[in-house]
């Protein structure tokens, strides 16, 4: 936990910008994989398998487990995972068609545990059990999946997916016994481990590969990937689902947090550019959640087994519902334009554009707001902590990407129909992908201006023009931290075309009635006070009215009072104002004379002195005052309590036992 | 004394979310150490208290350490008979409790605070500031109004009749006036409040009847604030409960412009209450209701005595003679599912898959199960 906290503020960074750290690998890597507490990343690929550290402020080299003079081909990694449980385990699918298990607990410099030398062919995909600490799962390119239990020599079980070279394999989280299988023809299969002899159930997923999966958090059913398309279009691979899993999946849990996945993943393209979301972080440990950026190159024969981490997160809908808000209203208006996809998909960013709208740029009055959304609940503020960390692109990778070729026509899956195009809009940037993680900041900038930026549009446009970069440069990773760059700057040169920003009121209202009728009166409340007078006027005095006081009261059930305050003050409705308004006096002696103040503000009038001085550091308290009642010494409520807790006397020094409630 | 319309729920047992553990749950029991019958638990506004009444005539007050171990912070004979039911007004109003009784009163009880007697460290002190005493056969409900409402109170009890009461002055406690008068002609059991807050909404309050004689069909009438009469009047009756009703409860409201009422009666059900837009001629009239019953469940094949709802209105646990408590969830396209079943002694049942659903469709507020299980918590359990 303690490790965690580091984590995150270290990626915290500088106040609001978060920091991004990246890292140069010698060679390609395959996969990454982070061991529990976060505090170490695996890196592994055909001839590199290390582990970082995740520092302060840089990856640093722990240990090069590569070792000895003549690496065998067992060091040549399709896939490596770190035990979710045991910190000194990892495993990893080697190519040559072994799965090695390594003890990072070993006095020896090799770490090498063990070796399953039962696969023919590589191994796309190791994976260790959820729960049980010694049960690894591998999927192999010969179609077979094997189970194995490390306290033996062998597998336990072998699974024939008899249709064709397993691409993944994953446990479920809630099912003890299942596990999911995608292969290379586009079938996924559900197994249950107890019955080797046949699948529980198979459906066709997609028309190719599909090369990757991941269990939903919540629910007990797989999505599927498949990188090709990009985005995984939920709505046209329901029509394939079986009908009991479509009705098991509830709107909220419709999300796909895979980052932009690999620009190319067919034929010659030996550059990839591959944003890994590290899902890890959502899924285990949120309080850590941070973009992980690597870039990968792999080589032509193998470039399929990119180790994406696609994931889902409970917030994704309400961070997507963010990320549309500020493309439609940041903007003075928007309608995509065809072409620029393609460039935009290929050419990424760039560094112009983020420094164009990082976030310092944002208002004095959006500090208020930020806090407010960070103490939304434990889980929100988390989330909170990882937005301000979100990472950006820089540009030696945007380069790489430029060699890729992005189909034009992949499509994302929206549930909500009405925001199904703005969602697209979204998404034809893949770097859009990656915002969605940030929950309450795409919500500030929406209250500055948006300058125009014809620039950074040119630019844009001549990096899509010239395609070729060089590997070396590709595999030159940037080093530098990255400041953040907002989605605007994306969406503004995104778009020529203009619309009145009111073009997509009756959209935003209908998703306001949306959240609000499923009970999410939070996020109607959020987005009514960032969105302000822009909607206002879409929604009836009486309803807002509604919303209001039913989150008010929510906050004050969680005795959020301070948030509560920030909520009544931002309102606009008149009704909800004025409740902050009534019973403001506060009767109270100087703390200097003990006499009572007669005047207004914290001036004393006989003594002249600031009454509000916080008994411990001597400066005048602004924000939350604590006092005794007996002897009218106090200061700021972090100072007293701290003070209380080693002394009952008052801080002062004037020999009053203090009391406090 | 035992009035065996009420079931024999003994074991009070209290299921928390394990702080942090993945999908986890723990639950702890407490001696509560009543010597009859627990017939209600309550949670306070927070869920940082909890109140429990008892056959033995008395009620306890217990308040949550920083560790999550509940105290027993005040104990003592509130009643002359069973006490059915207790609830807390909201904190804005002070530290009160009201209780209802077979012996045909609701008192009303506020904490005293300040004065701290070594004798009775660590112990509050309840002081009864006014007895209801209008009914003239047992009081088998007590609800405190919604907050937006003012300090407002009201009953129900065995002959039928709900009476609304109202303090007029928040700070004087023992002065309640009777305001309204409700025939339901039914042998009432249950009443809830709707939460709503909208000003579009009216005051509303629903009520259960376990009258179980054969000839009386509906056992569920929602009754209506009408501004121009000043009075309430029947607004809706749900035809389609017909079997004696244990429970009731709407669920809170949250933003919505619709209404969610669970009922308790042989089994589960979830209906909703649509408004539908009142014309302009026809203002200050009666509200007209769409109603659709949207869930419906038997799994506890047996009497299900207590439901209630979290904080958000999106669980709702009920309880059962199967001994179970049981959750409930909507997905998506509101279709409503068993998310998790507890057994009477807090062990989960059916294993992980089930466990899995029920911890996840909880998200992440802890104290939404807490309320959840607000009142319902008493599966059955002969010891």
């Amino acid at each position: 936990m303690e490790k965690m906290a580091r984590v995150t503020t270290a990626l915290g960074g500088n106040t609001i910008t978060g920091r991004t750290m990246f890292c140069h690998l010698d060679a390609p890597a395959n996969a990454i994989s982070v061991c529990r507490d976060a505090a170490q990343v695996v890196v592994a690929g055909r001839n590199i398998f290390k582990i970082y550290s995740i520092d302060e402020d840089q990856f640093v080299e722990k240990l090069n487990l590569r070792v000895g003079r003549k690496p065998s081909l067992n060091f040549s990694c399709a896939d490596v995972v770190w035990h979710q449980m045991d910190e000194n385990l990892l495993a990893t699918a080697a190519t040559n068609g072994v799965v090695v298990t390594w003890n990072l607990g070993k006095p020896s410099r090799n770490k090498q545990d063990q070796l399953f030398t039962e696969h023919k062919r590589t191994v796309n995909k190791v994976c260790f059990h959820p729960t049980e600490v010694y049960m690894l799962l591998s999927g192999s390119q010969d179609g077979y999946m094997k189970c194995f239990d490390l306290r033996k020599k062998d597998s336990v079980s072998t699974f024939s997916g008899q249709s064709e070279s397993v691409r993944d394999v994953q446990f479920s989280i809630r099912d003890y016994f299942t596990f999911a299988a995608t292969f290379e023809n586009g079938n996924v299969q559900l197994w249950d481990i107890r019955r080797p002899d046949r699948y529980e159930r198979m459906f066709t997923a997609h028309n190719g590969p599909v090369f990757c999966c991941d269990w939903h958090l919540e629910d007990r059913y797989v999505f599927r990937f498949d990188i090709r398309r990009f985005f995984l279009r939920i709505a046209k691979y329901w029509n394939r689902l079986p009908r009991e899993l479509v009705e098991s999946l509830s709107l909220e849990k419709l999300y796909i947090a895979a980052g932009p996945l690999p620009t190319d993943t067919t034929g010659e393209g030996r550059c990839m550019s591959c944003l890994m979301l590290s899902a890890w972080a959502l899924n285990y440990a949120p309080e850590t959640s941070f973009l992980m950026l690597l870039p990968w190159l792999t080589d032509s024969g193998n470039n399929l087994t990119l180790p994406l981490l696609p994931s889902f997160s409970p917030w994704g809908q309400v961070a997507q519902t963010w990320t549309m808000l500020r493309i439609i209203y940041s903007s003075p208006g928007t309608v995509p334009s065809a072409n620029l996809n393609h460039s935009l998909g290929k050419g990424s960013t760039s560094l112009p554009l983020m420094n164009s709208f990082n976030l310092k740029d944002i208002p004095p009055g959006i500090g208020n707001e930020s806090r407010l959304e960070r103490s939304k609940g434990e889980s929100r503020s988390e989330n909170i902590l990882m937005d301000s960390s979100s990472t950006l692109i820089n540009n030696d990778e945007n380069e790489e990407t430029e060699g890729s070729d992005v189909p034009a026509d992949y499509l994302l899956g929206d549930v909500e129909g009405d925001e199904d195009e703005l969602y697209m809009m979204d998404h034809e940037n893949p770097h859009a992908e990656e915002q969605e993680y940030i929950l309450p900041q795409e919500a500030f900038p929406l209250r500055h201006e948006i300058v125009d930026n014809p620039s950074a549009l040119d630019h844009l446009q001549e990096k899509a023009d010239s395609p070729h970069v060089s590997g070396n440069e590709a595999e030159t990773v940037s080093l530098t931290p990255v400041e953040s760059f907002s989605l605007i700057s994306i969406s503004h040169s995104l778009y020529e075309n203009r619309l009145p920003t009111d073009f997509f009121n009756p959209i935003v209202r209908d998703m306001l009635l949306f959240y609000a009728e499923q009970g999410d009166v939070q996020m109607a409340v959020s987005v009514l006070i960032v969105l302000g007078d822009r909607i206002r006027k879409e929604i009836d005095e009486q309803t807002q009215e509604h919303w209001y006081t039913s989150y008010i009261d929510l906050l004050q059930r969680f005795q959020l009072w301070n948030i509560s305050n920030e909520v009544i003050k931002l309102s606009t409705c008149r009704a909800i104002n004025c409740l902050n308004q009534a019973s403001t006096t506060l009767h109270i002696n100087c703390s200097n004379c003990k006499r009572p103040m007669s005047n207004k503000g914290w001036i004393c009038d006989r003594c002249r002195q600031c009454a509000s001085m916080c008994a411990v550091c001597h400066h005048v308290v602004k924000g939350l005052f604590v006092w005794c009642q007996g002897c009218s010494h106090g200061g700021h409520l972090q100072h007293i309590m701290k003070w209380l807790e080693t002394s009952s006397h008052c801080p002062a020094g004037c020999g009053h036992l203090c009391e406090y409630t | 004394r035992r009035e065996g319309k009420q079931p024999q729920r003994r074991a009070r047992r209290e299921a928390e979310r394990a702080g942090g553990g993945r999908g986890m749950f723990v639950a702890r029991s407490i001696a509560a150490d009543h010597r009859d019958l627990i017939h209600d638990v309550s949670f306070d506004f927070h869920g940082r208290r909890m109140a429990t009444c008892s056959s033995d005539q008395s009620v306890k007050v217990w308040d949550k350490s920083e560790n999550g171990d509940w105290h027993c912070t005040a104990s003592w004979k509130t009643h002359s008979g069973s006490v059915w039911r207790v609830t807390w007004a909201h904190p804005e109003f002070g530290q009160v409790l009201a209780s209802c009784s077979f012996d045909r009163t609701a008192v009303v009880w506020e904490e005293i605070v300040g004065e701290s007697n070594d004798k009775l460290r660590g112990q509050s002190h309840w002081v009864k500031r006014t007895t209801l005493v209008d009914s003239r056969t047992s009081v088998t409900d007590v609800k405190f109004a919604p907050k937006h409402m003012g300090l407002m109170l009201a009953t129900c009890s065995a002959d039928g009749v709900v009476r609304i009461y109202e303090a007029p002055d928040v700070m004087n406690l023992s002065q309640w006036s009777l305001q309204h008068e409700i025939s339901c002609k039914l042998s009432c059991s249950c009443i809830s409040w709707n939460p709503s807050s909208s000003r579009a909404h009216s005051p509303m309050i629903a009520v259960g009847s376990d009258d179980n004689s054969p000839n009386i069909l509906a056992k569920v009438q929602i009754y209506e604030y009408n501004e121009n009469t000043r009075k309430y009047a029947k607004a809706e009756t749900l035809m389609t409960v017909t079997d004696p009703v244990h429970d009731i409860a709407f669920a809170p409201n949250l933003g919505r412009s619709f209404h969610i009422l669970a009922v308790a009666t042989k089994d589960v059900r979830i209906f909703t209450l649509k408004p539908i837009r009142k014309e302009l001629t026809s203002s200050g009239g009666l509200t007209k209701f769409e109603i659709q019953i949207v869930a419906q469940f038997d799994n506890h094949n047996s009497q299900v005595w207590r439901v209630s709802w979290n904080i958000t209105g999106t669980v709702l646990a009920s309880s059962g003679d199967d001994g179970c408590v049981r959750l409930w969830k909507a997905n998506y396209m509101d279709n409503w599912k068993c998310t998790g079943i507890l057994k009477g002694n807090g062990s989960p049942v059916n294993g992980s898959s089930q466990q899995g659903m029920f911890n996840a469709s909880l998200g992440s507020a802890n104290t939404s199960l807490q309320n959840s299980l607000n009142g319902s918590a008493a599966g059955r359990k002969q010891s």
